[in-house]
């Protein structure tokens, strides 16, 4: 009888042991959760193992972990190539290329996938201090991550991408610039016949809250992590009174508008988002505020 | 515990009379060793505060996000650094050139300057990133090689010099450069200090043991391990295809490598 839930990725198990046995996250501990509602996702203890079908994989480190694979003969896993840290001699890699080649160059995304396939050990690190995230996905779950942010995931999660449908044009004598503050594309993954293991990494710490149906929450851009397909992405702008300072024209902060019903996550440390001012000539689905 | 009773530390091998912490190394000695399923192990994690011994010198290992190493010198014993590693120092620590032979420095891509200060007094030293200090203590006649940019401090026993990696396939794929730092305890023993990028794994490899790796995540090895850039070809299919380069460590000896590393473009 499954008698524990977890907090994080909602898989049900005993419960038994020291972590969630499908995400990693440790099972004794008190929640931290903030007063504006944000859960804080606990970073895996060192050495935490999660098993994914006959294969298994161990997290190893604690400020730019390292996801060491244990893959079964037959097994394979698929990743950006950049992703890699080290591989038997025995694990072979082969390249698949994706559909959407031009786009995802223009986007700055990776063109090709490589799939490393077992029996042997194969090993991922990120470049950036942070935490390793694993979303257990089940048949019929889908999860949007922004691009970028994937690690690795199991052969039986799919991949596929889309247009994230947020930018903003602005104008500078007669060039128009079109810019995607939460990215051009987003990742999206999915399991339908089997349950498949995604990780990704979280530039800082990560936070997750669940937004109830029309409750909406305005993000740093670069902050977003990943969102359930449920929730909408849309743009604000808000403009600062100007009081005693004096404002350049066009200048305003720029947020990302989430609403549910859903889950989302953010990370703390994220990329300057670029917005160069001026006049916005055209936008995706937005709402502004003057103070 | 009496004077017969001791305990070996794991990491650098010393003896210790304290049962928490290396004297030699800083490492804990009450804590498990922490080794992943595949056999890296990982570098101990030195408390806040550490403080351990070389020579008449000590050391203190302040921090744990982006460490601090503060060194308090005798009396004419010194430790070399490159020039951007120091974060501070006590104003009457004097400083010179550490005297270099070979090739210009600045047009391998290697700091400029390394520079010698001697003791009395304090200096304290911390690079620019997240990650581990990593603390090598060197018996005479260890030869470590050491990636570019990641040495902190070495006592002034230890003698430096920077080599060559053999083979043009390095030069132009391999991604770790043509070079890398040398330190060698000749005749007596001494204190190496490295900062590792993110999180520092070891392991040992037996004679004609090999493993594959990013170049980039390769800190430190044993002179002994063999280090050979190795290029995969990837392909797609009808005359689709690429390659990614790795690097290939050959044992006998130990490898350490960091989890946050520079990555090195292949042809993609």
């Amino acid at each position: 009888m499954s008698a524990y839930t977890c907090p994080f990725c909602d898989s049900q198990s005993d419960g038994a042991g020291s972590g969630c046995p499908f995400c990693g996250a440790p099972v004794n501990i008190t929640l931290r959760r903030t007063a504006s509602g944000w859960l804080e996702m606990p970073p895996m203890a060192d050495m935490t193992r999660i098993q994914c079908g006959q294969s298994s994989v161990q997290i190893e480190g604690a400020y730019v972990p390292v996801a060491d694979f244990k893959l079964a003969d037959g097994d394979g896993v698929y990743f950006a190539h950049h992703e890699l840290l080290w591989k038997d001699q025995g694990v072979s890699v082969q390249l698949s290329s994706l559909k959407g080649g031009w786009k995802r160059l223009m986007a700055g995304l990776p063109l090709r996938m490589l799939t490393a396939t077992g029996p042997g050990r194969i090993a991922f690190s990120r470049d950036a201090a942070g935490e390793t995230l694993a979303i257990p996905l089940r048949p019929g779950h889908t999860v949007d991550v922004r691009e970028n942010i994937f690690m690795v995931a199991t052969r039986a999660v799919q991949y596929d991408f889309f247009d994230s449908q947020v930018w903003f044009q602005t104008k500078d004598g007669d060039e128009t610039e079109t810019h995607y503050p939460a990215g051009w594309l987003l990742d999206r993954f999915s399991a339908s016949g089997e349950p498949g293991l995604l990780l990704i990494h979280a530039h800082g710490n990560a936070f997750q809250r669940v937004l109830a149906q029309g409750e909406s929450i305005l993000v740093k851009p670069s902050g977003f992590l990943f969102k359930d397909t449920t929730v909408k992405m849309s743009l604000h702008f808000e403009r600062p009174s100007k009081g005693f300072t004096i404002w350049r024209w066009g200048e305003r902060y720029l947020w990302l508008r989430l609403t549910g019903p859903g889950k989302v996550a953010v990370q703390s440390a994220y990329g300057h988002t670029h917005d160069p001012g001026g006049r916005v000539v055209g936008c995706s689905s937005a709402t502004e505020r003057q103070w | 515990m009496d004077e017969f009773d001791r305990i070996q530390c794991r990491w650098c091998g010393a003896q210790s009379a304290d049962p928490k912490q290396c004297p030699t190394c800083g490492a804990p000695l009450n804590t498990a060793d922490l080794v992943s399923e595949s056999g890296w192990r990982e570098a101990p994690r030195l408390r806040d505060m550490s403080e351990f011994r070389f020579g008449n010198c000590s050391c203190q290992v302040e921090g744990d996000i982006v460490p601090v190493v503060e060194t308090t010198l005798a009396a004419g014993e010194g430790v070399y650094f490159e020039h951007h590693a120091m974060l501070w120092k006590q104003d009457t620590v004097p400083m010179s050139l550490y005297p270099i032979t070979g090739p210009k420095r600045s047009l391998l891509g290697l700091p400029h300057l390394v520079t010698l200060a001697r003791g009395p007094g304090r200096i304290a030293f911390s690079r620019d990133a997240t990650g581990e200090i990593i603390v090598l203590p060197m018996a005479a006649g260890i030869e470590l090689d050491v990636r570019e940019h990641a040495f902190l401090l070495a006592s002034e026993s230890i003698a430096y010099s920077y080599v060559r990696v053999k083979g043009l396939a390095n030069i132009l794929h391999g991604g770790n450069g043509m070079w890398m730092d040398r330190f060698t305890a000749k005749k007596s023993p001494g204190l190496l200090v490295l900062h590792g990028f993110g999180n520092v794994f070891v392991r040992t490899l037996a004679s004609g043991e090999s493993i594959q790796l990013e170049p980039g995540s390769m800190l430190f090895k044993d002179a002994t391990v063999q280090m050979a850039a190795e290029k995969i070809k990837l392909s797609t299919g009808f005359l689709g295809g690429t390659s990614m380069n790795l690097a290939r460590m050959t044992g006998p000896g130990r490898i350490g490598i960091q989890s946050m590393y520079h990555h090195h473009a292949s042809d993609e």
